[in-house]
């Protein structure tokens, strides 16, 4: 049995359809890289994932069962999270407090067990000395580790990654490659949204490619950064 | 604030406690004693404003619609149905709950200005209920626009430790949000409602639950008040101005904070009474000023003079 299963799904905005009859499936423990231009539809297709928007055609199938239509805290608390670029820190808390939300409601974690979990993701963050920071007063590499965090707290065994390297620099970008082999290697299955190819092409086991809502390729990183038509659309020019 | 932080704040909190609750025997009465129990009446109210409005950042701007209620709950149960005041307060209580949950329901998927204006209008049309029901269905329930005489009051002591109780109760759950899931959960739907979904919060659900104990408790204060004043008119109970100085003594004293209420509740009774014995016919031009000033140079409250109030004793 696959862990998540995308049947024919179908979001419109108006008379935009921003994913169109797509489908996929996804293994447990893999990391799959979800590529495409701007306003090909990745970002939505997360959404209706996590049930921020209810999908008008189709079926999103999690371990099993269909999830479509749930509020996102419940897709959350059976175990698939998304971490975005665009999802503000709670700001008036500590950075220990905004991992504590997560831990203690998506997790479902007593006070005492989140703490104990808050400060074992600090630390794998590297964050362990900025847990009583306000949250509103980390750098922008912190935050998108703080990101992370949230969504490691949540206990989830399935992340979508939403662009959370954009705007970090090489050596930033590196850490974070890093963290998220660790955290494969925790027995977590990964859906990775980025522009910043490198990064995708490295960790990503299989590439999926979306262009105005719908999948135009599929397969391992080598063969569809050769794939003409993704070239055309997205890359430019060949990449590997 | 560290003073006050959860641990070391509770000696400090009980000597206070105990102190106030000497002032009776120490021969504090009449004037100075009904004073205090305003006092006190308002540190609730606003209290129980601030765990719904000042924690979850909806501004609720009809809680009067649940002092109202409670107050002719009261009115009615103890005159209409001969019931004791213990019971008829507790009733008023529960009636104001399913109502709560009503209005909430309806209300509280929208935010910003909607959620203000709509809690607003339900405060109105229950006010319009009181005033013209009796008309309306031809019996003789609320009294209308003449309003309803309770059954003799207590003597004031009783009203002072009531209220002195209440208050203790409103600063107590205020208190536990702080530090409990709960809390944490309504803190996070303020600083970001979808973040908060997304980590599981269910938003909705914590929402319903604090507007829903919020409007109980002011139920209640609204049935002591009926019962201490022994006779209310919806005018009176219904008025905009008692919502309108909830939330203004939130924000002087500081939204979301446990002490925001009692401070800014303390502050504008206290100073109001002063100006209102010392300039009777201008006080309240001053007392204008005086607040427009307190919240230009404090924009979050008083409280917020204590260094390190927030995010920062994890």
């Amino acid at each position: 049995m696959s862990l998540l299963e995308c049947r024919q799904v179908t979001k419109r905005f108006g008379a935009l359809e921003a994913v169109r009859r797509f489908s996929f499936s996804l293994e447990k423990g893999e990391i799959l890289g979800l590529i495409g231009p701007n306003g090909s539809g990745k970002t939505t297709l997360f959404n209706v994932l996590v049930g921020i928007h209810r999908p008008d055609e189709g079926e999103v199938v999690f371990r099993g069962e269909s999830i479509s239509g749930l509020a996102p805290h419940r897709i959350c608390r059976r175990g698939m999270a998304k971490a975005s670029q665009t999802i503000r820190p709670f700001q008036e808390m500590s950075v220990l407090e905004n991992l504590l939300v997560p831990g203690m409601y998506g997790g479902k974690l007593g006070l005492k067990q989140a703490r104990e979990r808050a400060a074992a993701v600090l630390n794998l963050l590297g964050l362990e000395d900025r847990g009583r920071v306000p949250s509103g007063k980390i750098s922008l590499a912190e935050r998108r580790q703080l990101e992370l965090g949230r969504v490691l707290m949540t206990g989830a065994e399935l992340l979508l990654l939403d662009e959370i390297m954009a705007g970090l620099n090489p050596a930033e970008v590196e850490r974070a490659l890093g963290l998220l082999e660790k955290i494969r290697g925790e027995g977590k299955t990964i859906i990775l949204v980025e522009h910043v190819m490198q990064a995708v092409m490295k960790i990503s086991e299989r590439l999926v490619v979306l262009n105005h809502g719908e999948r135009i390729a599929e397969g391992k990183p080598e063969e569809v950064a050769r794939n003409p038509e993704v070239i055309q659309a997205y890359l430019g020019r060949p990449y590997a | 604030m560290k003073a006050l932080s959860p641990n070391k704040g509770l000696p400090v909190f009980l000597v206070f406690f105990l102190a106030l609750a000497a002032l009776p025997l120490l021969g504090v009465e009449g004037y100075r004693l009904r004073l205090l129990t305003l006092l006190f009446l308002w540190v609730s109210l606003a209290g129980c404003w601030n765990f719904m409005s000042g924690y979850t950042g909806y501004i609720d701007f009809g809680p009067v619609a649940y002092f109202g209620t409670g107050a002719y709950a009261t009115a009615v149960l103890m005159i209409r149905f001969d019931l004791h005041f213990a019971s008829a307060l507790a009733l008023s209580g529960l009636i104001c709950a399913p109502l709560a949950a009503l209005v909430g329901g309806a209300t509280l998927r929208i935010r910003g200005a909607y959620f203000a204006i709509a809690t607003f209008a339900a405060a109105e049309a229950l006010k319009q209920v009181t005033l013209e029901g009796d008309r309306v269905a031809g019996f003789e329930f609320f009294g209308g626009s003449h309003g309803l005489t309770l059954p003799a009051a207590p003597d004031s002591e009783f009203f002072y430790y009531l209220l002195l109780g209440f208050m203790v109760l409103v600063i107590g759950i205020t208190h536990f949000l702080e530090k409990t899931k709960f809390g944490y959960g309504l803190k996070a739907i303020r600083e970001s409602e979808q973040a908060a979904e997304l980590s599981g919060v269910p938003t909705f659900k914590l929402k319903m639950r604090a507007y829903v104990l919020s409007s109980s408790l002011i139920g209640c204060l609204g049935g002591i008040e009926a019962y201490w004043l022994t006779y209310i008119i919806p005018d009176d109970v219904f008025n905009v101005m008692r919502t309108i100085q909830m939330v203004i003594m939130t924000l002087l004293g500081g939204m979301g904070t446990v002490w925001g209420p009692v401070i800014g509740a303390g502050f504008l009774t206290l100073v109001g009474e002063f100006l209102g014995a010392k300039f009777v016919y201008d006080y309240l031009t001053i007392l204008g000023v005086v607040i427009v000033v307190v919240i230009l140079i404090l924009p979050r409250g008083i409280m917020s003079l204590m260094k390190g109030r927030r995010g920062e004793t994890v």
